[in-house]
């Protein structure tokens, strides 16, 4: 299981739904926050959130036994730890 | 015993603080004082030379912090009343802070706050004060001590602006002055509210004379001093302003 | 743990030396506009030896100062080629590391924001970089000491949700230093663990 917060702030938004778009994927919220999850590694494409490099690099508020082995221009990919 | 250092920044022409000050904390029966002096240039008391007067303030207190003295008096009177309502605390406030900021730990006082720290620790509401200034500055000397919850029942102006002649006013015009006011009411008479203008051999005759407490500039300097480092106010012979303490003091 | 009442109120004043107070006057008061609102002239009059000084203050805005310390006859202490006039780093120093410490000053809009850029570049302190960042865009100059210095608008208002997300992070961090893995990796491990435990009960604050 691959798991992912991310806070709701209007920036993070676009990254959300474009991870939500995928239907591997599941997105629901805890507190303040979206949990990303799924049970394969999640891979979101950074061009297709349309995503500033601060905004990118700052999104992922923790990660639930998964780890990130891909985090750049291109996209992230977190798989289980 | 250690020696109390007392630091006094003076207008240069003054000579009657270097006298009286001296001659009156002498007589403290339990504590040693020695004192030490920078000068600000001033010769005529008038508005501007007063300003210009102050304007050397910063300059004195660096020099006579380099000596370590326990407590500064800054030793003009009327310089600071000119500066309006409250201005002593103004002054006092930045003395303290140049001396700290410079890691000093010698405390300041000022003429004008000790005679208004004076008059309120004998309980004074209703005053009469002789001055030697102008009668356009000692408006403003009782306008002050008004805005300091003192009601001035009367004063006298002796009209001298040449501080070099202030020094030199004989005792008998000061009681002559003094004599003279209206002192219906009044609970604390104020003998000379001037530093520079000679009074001490005045100050206990006169307060037999009149029955009430009469203070100098310099009795209520030497008051503030003394309550500073936390000595026995016990000065004998200059009025019962100096004699608070006197029962308490051992031995 | 019981409640601290929150009393202090912002910065008396943020106090660095310099060398060179003529050309910290001309950033400060006549580039930036920032008016001088405080001096005090004195000596080094404690046990340590000490040069007479002058620590005069410039309003920063909300009655915050920045104030320096200029002490006559000091020569700085020797250091590297890198940095400011207060610290000073090797070549080898990474610039991250160097700038990292700054003071950043608050505008309100954009238009206040190109202004300061405006003063900037008309002096000889233009700004070297102009950056957005999540939330927030500044620029960026070093003033005639060295010292990296930013002013920055807010793109939007900091929400109570970052507030609680801050706090977490600090907590895990605090948490993180303390054990055996260090890392970035374990911030965000432990930080899901606190966001489960106390997002989900964490109730938006009234707006």
């Amino acid at each position: 299981m691959t798991q992912l917060f991310m806070l709701d702030v209007p920036e993070n938004t676009p990254i959300v739904a474009v991870a939500d778009q995928d239907p591997a994927i599941t997105v629901d919220r805890v507190g303040p926050y979206f949990r990303i999850a799924s049970d394969t590694p999640i891979v979101i494409d950074r061009r297709a959130t349309g995503c500033r490099h601060a905004v990118w690099y700052s999104s992922v508020a923790g990660l639930m036994r998964s780890r990130i082995t891909q985090w750049d221009k291109d996209a992230m990919r977190i798989e289980p730890a | 015993m250690t020696t109390h250092r007392i630091g006094l920044v003076v207008p240069s022409s003054n000579v009657t603080v270097e006298t009286e000050l001296p001659a009156l904390l002498r007589r403290h029966p339990a504590a040693r004082f020695s004192f030490h002096s920078s000068r600000m240039r001033m010769h005529t008391v008038s508005a501007a030379a007063l300003a210009a007067m102050n304007a050397q303030r910063e300059r004195c207190i660096m020099e006579i912090a380099d000596a370590s003295p326990d407590v500064i008096l800054y030793a003009c009177l009327v310089a600071v009343m000119v500066g309006g309502p409250g201005e002593h605390r103004r002054v006092e406030g930045a003395v303290a802070e140049q001396l700290a900021t410079g890691g000093s730990a010698a405390l300041i006082r000022s003429s004008a706050g000790a005679l208004v720290e004076a008059l309120h620790a004998v309980q004074a509401t209703r005053i009469a004060i002789v001055t030697p200034y102008p009668r356009p500055l000692a408006e403003q000397v009782v306008g002050y001590l008004e805005s300091e919850d003192l009601a001035v029942a009367d004063w006298r102006a002796l009209e001298v602006a040449d501080n070099a002649e202030v020094g030199c006013i004989p005792g008998e015009r000061v009681l002559e002055a003094a004599r003279s006011l209206d002192r219906t009411g009044v609970d604390a008479l104020v003998i000379s509210a001037c530093v520079q203008m000679p009074s001490l051999d005045l100050v206990d005759a006169a307060e037999q004379e009149f029955g009430i407490p009469v203070l100098s500039a310099a009795t209520a300097g030497a008051y503030s001093v003394l309550r500073s480092l936390r000595l026995p106010v016990a000065v004998p012979g200059a009025g019962s302003l100096l004699r608070a303490d006197t029962t308490s003091v051992p031995a | 743990m019981a409640e601290l009442p929150h009393i202090i109120r912002g910065v008396d004043h943020v106090a660095f030396p310099t060398f060179d107070p003529a050309a910290t006057v001309a950033f400060y008061r006549d580039v930036l506009g920032f008016p001088v609102v405080h001096s005090i002239c004195a000596a080094g009059w404690g046990p340590e030896r000490h040069p007479d000084f002058i620590h005069f203050f410039f309003d920063i805005g909300n009655g915050d100062r920045i104030a320096f310390f200029y002490y006559f006859g000091f020569e700085p202490p020797r250091g590297g080629s890198k940095g400011d006039v207060y610290a000073r780093f090797d070549d080898d120093a990474p610039n991250f590391f160097v700038t990292s410490r700054h003071l950043a000053l608050h505008v309100d809009s954009e238009a206040d924001l190109l202004e300061y850029r405006r003063r900037l570049d008309n002096s000889r302190w233009p700004v070297e970089l102009q950056l957005q960042h999540e939330t927030i865009e500044s620029i960026y100059t070093h003033d005639p000491n060295g010292y990296f210095f930013e002013i920055t608008r807010a793109l939007r208002p900091v929400t109570p949700p970052e507030d609680l997300d801050a706090n977490l992070t600090v907590d895990a961090l605090v948490e993180v230093v303390g054990g055996p893995d260090v890392s970035m990796a374990a911030l965000l491990a432990r930080k899901a663990e606190l966001i489960v435990e106390r997002a989900a009960g964490w109730e938006p604050a009234k707006r």
